[in-house]
């Protein structure tokens, strides 16, 4: 297999470490030294020749090879088999719709979240409960991180350059999450959005960092709603009013509920989308006062439709918890799913 | 040990950068906002520099449809017709 990346020789892995880290391409934790060994390791696993364009990022029309992909997922700690994960979650993000560029070069700040669906999630040995959004297993935190060191080294967003992040949130360094299919009676997410409930894939959506809610004081579908929507109607007041995609994670206790009345990820979908939505002259309420101007009473849908909702099964079994994640940018970068798989077209080794 | 480098390395170049301009005057500039609220007392206060000091014909202002995408492709091909682009970011 032709390598055609640049050669580094160092003495030993603390000289790795430090060459890589005063060069720019660590998120500043250390990485695995990426020998030719390793990488030619994940391009045959994923039956990916070196040369393979997984996709060119559209803005600055650079093409993302197999080799350089590869070479930042075993930097990140990916095993072989962890690597068609990240070559999908790559796919995903380079679709026009997500616009990378805008969403990695924003001062808003926002990761790239990963959910990952399909026979995969238990291949790799990804968890889908306990500290499901806190780097629960290692495929979900190597896939996640692979994208990161990724986006640093192909397409220069490190803080201060292409990453013009105010604060960016901790989701930078790994965001990735697996859906608990098994324990779930719902659709999976892949299932809604490519209507394959077979298939293994990847959604990808620029987002801001969860924010957890909890509701232990009723069984009631329509309030527990209320508090997902009315977390939802908070972001929008005090940080961004624009409609987009929001991700809403529900661990067991709270999924039991709905679980229970019948309540479909549809039924919910309809349920906040009717309930998140502000008037502008809230904003008053929050300081913002000069921005209502005349339009105080122009109505504001958090979800443009019902299906921008991406509801996603996960969590620890205990717990009257759930999360929303909002987007980025309302609907400027649309959440964006590719299916997991091989290329039929290339040379297999 | 020999590693390899995680970077971007493509070093072809395809681009001719265009001709410089020697002056400004009698010129069309064309000014490409990317439509945050701040720039439209920007780009007015600069368009009326760019006339009455250093004497351009024609200012041309134009707002992009998404402040965080490129420019329209209609947009782009405008461009042709200008001397000069500023393409302002900011908030």
């Amino acid at each position: 297999m032709e390598i055609v990346s640049s050669r580094l020789n160092v003495s030993d892995f603390c000289a790795a470490q430090e060459l890589y880290h005063a060069n720019g391409w660590t998120d500043g934790l250390p990485v695995i030294p990426p020998t030719r060994t390793l990488v030619e390791d994940c391009l045959n696993w994923a039956m990916l020749p070196s040369e393979h364009v997984v996709g060119i990022e559209p803005v600055r029309e650079r093409a993302i090879t197999a080799e350089k992909l590869a070479i930042n997922s075993v930097m990140a700690g990916c095993l072989p088999m962890h690597f068609p994960l990240v070559v999908t979650a790559m796919t995903a993000i380079l679709h026009k719709d997500f616009l990378l560029h805008g969403a990695t070069a924003s001062t808003g700040g926002s990761a790239v979240l990963l959910i990952v669906n399909g026979p995969i999630r238990r291949e790799l040995g990804m968890t889908t409960e306990f500290n499901v959004l806190g780097n629960s297993d290692r495929a979900s935190a190597t896939v996640g991180r692979s994208i990161r060191l990724a986006l640093i080294n192909l397409l220069n967003v490190r803080p201060g350059e292409i990453d013009r992040s105010t604060l960016g949130h901790p989701g930078k360094f790994s965001y990735c999450l697996a859906e608990d299919e098994e324990n779930s009676c719902w659709e999976s997410l892949a299932s809604e959005r490519l209507g394959d409930s077979n298939v293994s894939a990847v959604t990808a959506m620029a987002a801001m960092a969860p924010r957890q809610v909890m509701n232990e004081w009723t069984t009631d579908p329509r309030e527990i709603c209320e508090t997902f929507s009315a977390e939802i109607r908070s972001n929008q007041l005090n940080y961004s009013i624009w409609p987009g995609n929001y991700v809403l994670i529900i661990p067991p206790q709270l999924r039991s509920h709905f679980e229970t009345s019948k309540w479909t990820k549809g039924d919910i979908k309809e349920c906040v989308f009717e309930r998140a939505r502000v008037l502008r002259g809230e904003w008053a309420n929050v300081g913002k006062g000069s921005v209502v101007k005349d339009r105080a009473d122009r109505e504001y849908p958090a979800l443009n439709e019902p299906d921008d909702l991406i509801i996603v099964a996960a969590g620890g079994p205990a717990g009257g918890f759930a999360a929303i994640i909002p987007p980025w940018l309302g609907s400027k970068s649309r959440a964006s799913t590719a299916a997991v798989g091989a290329c039929v077209d290339c040379e297999v080794w | 040990m020999e590693l390899l480098n995680p970077s971007y390395e493509e070093t072809k170049i395809n681009q001719i950068p265009a001709d410089r301009l020697l002056e400004l005057r009698g010129k069309t500039v064309g000014i490409i906002s990317n439509g945050k609220e701040n720039t439209a007392p920007f780009f007015e206060y600069l368009s009326q520099i760019l006339e009455d000091k250093y004497g351009v014909q024609n200012v041309v202002q134009r707002i992009k449809g998404n402040y965080s995408a490129p420019a329209e492709d209609e947009l782009m091909a405008e461009i042709v017709g200008w001397d000069a682009v500023l393409s302002g970011v900011g908030d």
